[in-house]
């Protein structure tokens, strides 16, 4: 009996040992400090708070653009003003805030960090998938002001959900822009940020440590997201598993390393759907993990131009699976724009009002991801200007016509009109552009599988047996 | 490494069930010869041994032909198979065009019951697929080009189940392309009317229809036992005396029974010819149209028929026009 227990105690070490030997190794911090001469009494060097403030400004500016009610126009709008551009005052987290059997520990912007905003990190170059050939922040600002002046962040008319609209297109303009063009792009190079000089005077961590972590950031992963299923970081996201979120224990959820925001949450969502064969979550996380070890070992002294093309190619690695998790997502809402046409035409009455709103709230996701991966360091080019014209400036509407542009005032003009169908393979030839151009594999809704499984079954046709 | 894999690849056809010759059709059509020689023949146990596994067939010179024919077309098309329209690429190029036309939605008829659908299109595959191989097969014997290629399959002088494969490899394009346009605007079809419900029944894989049609013995079709059906049977399906009589090389059986598995069509065009008891046919071609087992011929004289065809018609060309051409160059009046 004391034998067996003995067995049984020595096995559970063991296992232990084992778990925190893995875990340690693929969890994103801590990490030491490095810095020579470093001063303080910090002793991790990980830190990405910033980002994480702004993954929280641009949920609550989400939730916040479905708030009209058609007289609340201007107090609406500098409320929402006052997520993008920051505030003086510390503003409540409108999302994600405590829900039941899912506690949030921070309650305010400000208690993750203070003084960010959204609008000096936003994509600012031109954005032709929008009317008006207007910068990307000039088209994000017309987003929000036309939510706050919205019912319900909703317009019928042209076929806008603005929330959606605005919220997808952030994830690219961005996180996804601040990410890949800026900190895994130039501030990688040997002359900027360097590792053997602190981030800024006093600071616990080097350039090159912090650039890293500041891209991480913008990933909006949790630091444990490669313990995660696909399934598992899914339900975090969705405020529904808080075992699987809450890495420490504690009984809350720390935003700051334990949730899971945008990005993260739509790789998950690909590699959870779909063919079930990619996995851009683990791909991702594990280059940034891979990437940050690299710097730490390089213990403060400058990176040498080995371990910065090995940086670089982890980089890479993040840059092109990034792409596909907003290409996979596009690809995603393209085939529910397609089924929502289909439900639209044999709906009726009450039913259809509803059809057709489900309808506008996929075509405003895939309108905002599709603007999104135009906003990374690679200009799509060609395929940017097909994706563009494929979906067009706005859905086709009730009647038929479509938004073709904007007039002087910033009135939206619908002067074409598109039958139901032609719109329906508008979004098939949206999919196979994707699937050519950027090589989706998860293929969420994919509205050629039918044909493709059919000839699989059918088998090759045998050329040979002829009579 | 990769002859070997290209080899054993070649090989594989006797191991799938989507295959002719699957050792389990060829089995069950041994069965079904041996029952016939037994039962309806009344030969005894030997006999009927000896006419089933007679060498004179099984080791002709136009079987072993077909042996090597078997091999080299199965190399051929290991190499060409990646350039061949497939019918993924038709269908889908049709289920886009078919959103272009107003007279149908997309998905008018997604909540028709699954099995219906299920069997109308397993029936509708089968049927369409049929009915193209009858047309392209009729095409085939009249049209003089195509029959420079046909005929290469009909140089066959003894018929064992290899000789399906006694073909000549632009006739597999020609079949493989009508496959692809076939299987093709059937999937697109249905897929586009009645959406994701669309299936295939399946028995090992391949649809219910092709595997009855594979256990009833569509093997004996090129062979020397002349199963024949029920005069009525044989205007529905083609029997194996059937198809055996369309090799035969009597004038009156000139142009007769192309169809593969149904007789219909055969019937409905007027090319039907029911089999006929204890009727010894000859299998082949003319003297000097191709030989029978060699292999250089076998694979060149289609070319060299093509070309001797395009001279001729070069020379009525020039013919026709030459007078034309003398008139005009005459001074006007």
């Amino acid at each position: 009996m004391l034998k067996s227990t003995f067995k049984c105690t020595t096995l559970v070490a063991a296992g232990l040992f084992a778990a925190t030997t893995v875990s340690a190794a693929d969890v994103y911090g801590p990490y030491p400090v490095t810095v020579k001469g470093y001063e303080g009494d910090k002793t991790d060097s990980v830190s990405y708070s910033g980002q994480i403030a702004r993954h929280v400004l641009h949920d609550s500016l989400k939730a916040l653009a479905s708030k009209g009610n058609g007289e609340n126009a201007a107090e609406l709008e500098a409320q929402m003003l006052s997520y993008f551009n920051g505030s003086d005052e510390d503003l409540p987290i409108i999302a994600p805030v405590s829900k039941d059997g899912f506690p949030v520990k921070q309650e305010t912007v400000n208690a993750i960090s203070s003084g960010k905003n959204i609008s000096g990190k936003f994509y600012n170059g031109l954005m032709p998938a929008w009317p008006g050939a207007q910068s990307g922040k000039d088209v994000v600002l017309s987003m929000i002001s036309k939510a706050a002046a919205s019912e319900g962040g909703y317009d019928a008319e042209n076929g806008y959900d603005w929330g959606q609209l605005i919220s997808k297109y952030t994830m690219g303009a961005m996180m996804y822009n601040q990410s890949v063009d800026n900190y895994l792009d130039e501030k990688l190079d040997a002359d900027q940020k360097p590792n053997d000089a602190p981030y800024s005077e006093g600071a616990a961590y080097t350039g090159k440590e912090h650039v890293w972590d500041e891209g991480f950031g913008y990933w909006g992963a949790p630091a444990h997201a490669l313990s995660l299923t696909p399934a598992q970081a899914y339900a975090v996201a969705k405020q529904s598993d808080l075992a699987a979120a809450d890495a420490n224990g504690d009984g809350v959820v720390d935003l700051k390393s334990e949730y899971v925001f945008g990005p993260a949450y739509y790789a998950a969502g690909a590699d959870n759907s779909g063919t079930k064969t990619t996995t851009y979550l683990p791909d991702i996380m594990r280059a940034f993990v891979s990437g940050r070890e690299l710097i730490t070992s390089a213990g403060g002294e400058a990176l040498t131009d080995a371990q910065r093309s090995e940086l670089k190619a982890y980089a890479a690695t993040i840059e092109s699976n990034w792409e596909k998790v907003l290409a996979e997502a596009t690809f995603k809402y393209a085939g529910s724009v397609y089924a929502d046409i289909a439900a639209l035409e044999e709906a009726e009455g009450e039913d259809k009002a509803k059809a057709y709103r489900n309808y506008v709230k996929h075509w405003g996701e895939l309108k905002g991801f599709a603007m999104a991966l135009q906003t990374g360091r690679n200009n799509l080019g060609e395929t940017a200007v097909e994706l563009n014209n494929l979906i067009g400036f706005g859905p086709v509407t009730l009647d038929n016509s479509y938004v073709t542009g904007i007039d002087a005032d910033g009135n939206f003009e619908r002067k074409r009109r598109a039958t139901w169908s032609e719109y329906q393979l508008s979004m098939l030839q949206v999919q196979a552009l994707l699937a050519d151009k950027i090589g989706v594999a998860a293929r969420a809704n994919d509205k050629t599988s039918a044909l493709t499984d059919l000839a699989d079954k059918l088998g090759a046709i045998s050329n040979a047996e002829t009579d | 490494m990769e002859a070997l894999d290209q080899l054993i690849s070649l090989f594989s056809d006797f191991a799938n069930p989507k295959k002719r010759i699957f050792v389990g059709y060829l089995g069950l059509s041994l069965l079904i010869a041996f029952g016939w020689l037994l039962v309806i023949k009344r030969q005894n146990l030997r006999d009927a041994l000896r006419h089933l596994f007679d060498k004179r067939v099984f080791f002709s010179k136009s079987s072993i032909a077909d042996y090597k024919i078997f091999v080299i077309n199965g190399l051929i098309s290991v190499l060409i198979a990646p350039y061949l329209l497939t019918q993924i690429a038709v269908a889908t190029a049709l289920f886009f065009a078919l959103h272009k036309q107003s007279l149908f939605a997309a998905g008018v008829w997604d909540d028709t019951s699954k099995p219906i659908v299920i069997a109308l299109f397993s029936l509708c595959m089968f049927v369409v697929d049929d009915l193209t191989k009858y047309l392209l097969h009729r095409w085939m014997h009249r049209w003089p080009l195509l029959w420079a290629i046909h005929k290469v399959h009909h140089s066959a002088e003894t018929l064992t189940p290899i000789t399906v494969y006694r073909v000549h490899p632009l006739e597999g394009l020609v079949y493989g392309l009508r496959g692809a346009l076939a299987q093709g605007v059937v999937m697109s079809t249905f897929i586009f009317l009645f959406g994701d419900t669309v299936d295939l029944y399946t028995i090992v894989g391949v649809n219910v229809l092709v595997f009855l049609f594979h256990v009833t013995g569509s093997n004996l079709r090129h062979s020397h036992i002349s199963i024949q059906y029920w005069p009525w049977l044989e205007h529905i399906f083609i029997s194996p005396a059937q198809h055996q009589l369309h090799h035969s090389i009597a004038e009156e059986h000139f142009d007769k029974n192309f169809g593969a598995a149904l007789a219909v069509w055969d019937w409905l065009f007027g090319s039907l010819h029911i089999s006929e008891d204890n009727r010894k046919l000859t299998f082949g071609l003319g003297p000097k149209e191709m030989s029978s087992f060699k292999l250089a011929d076998i694979y060149w004289r289609p070319f060299s028929d093509m070309g001797k065809y395009f001279k001729r018609r070069a020379k009525r060309i020039k013919a026709r026009l030459a007078p034309s051409a003398a008139k005009s160059s005459q001074p006007r009046p």
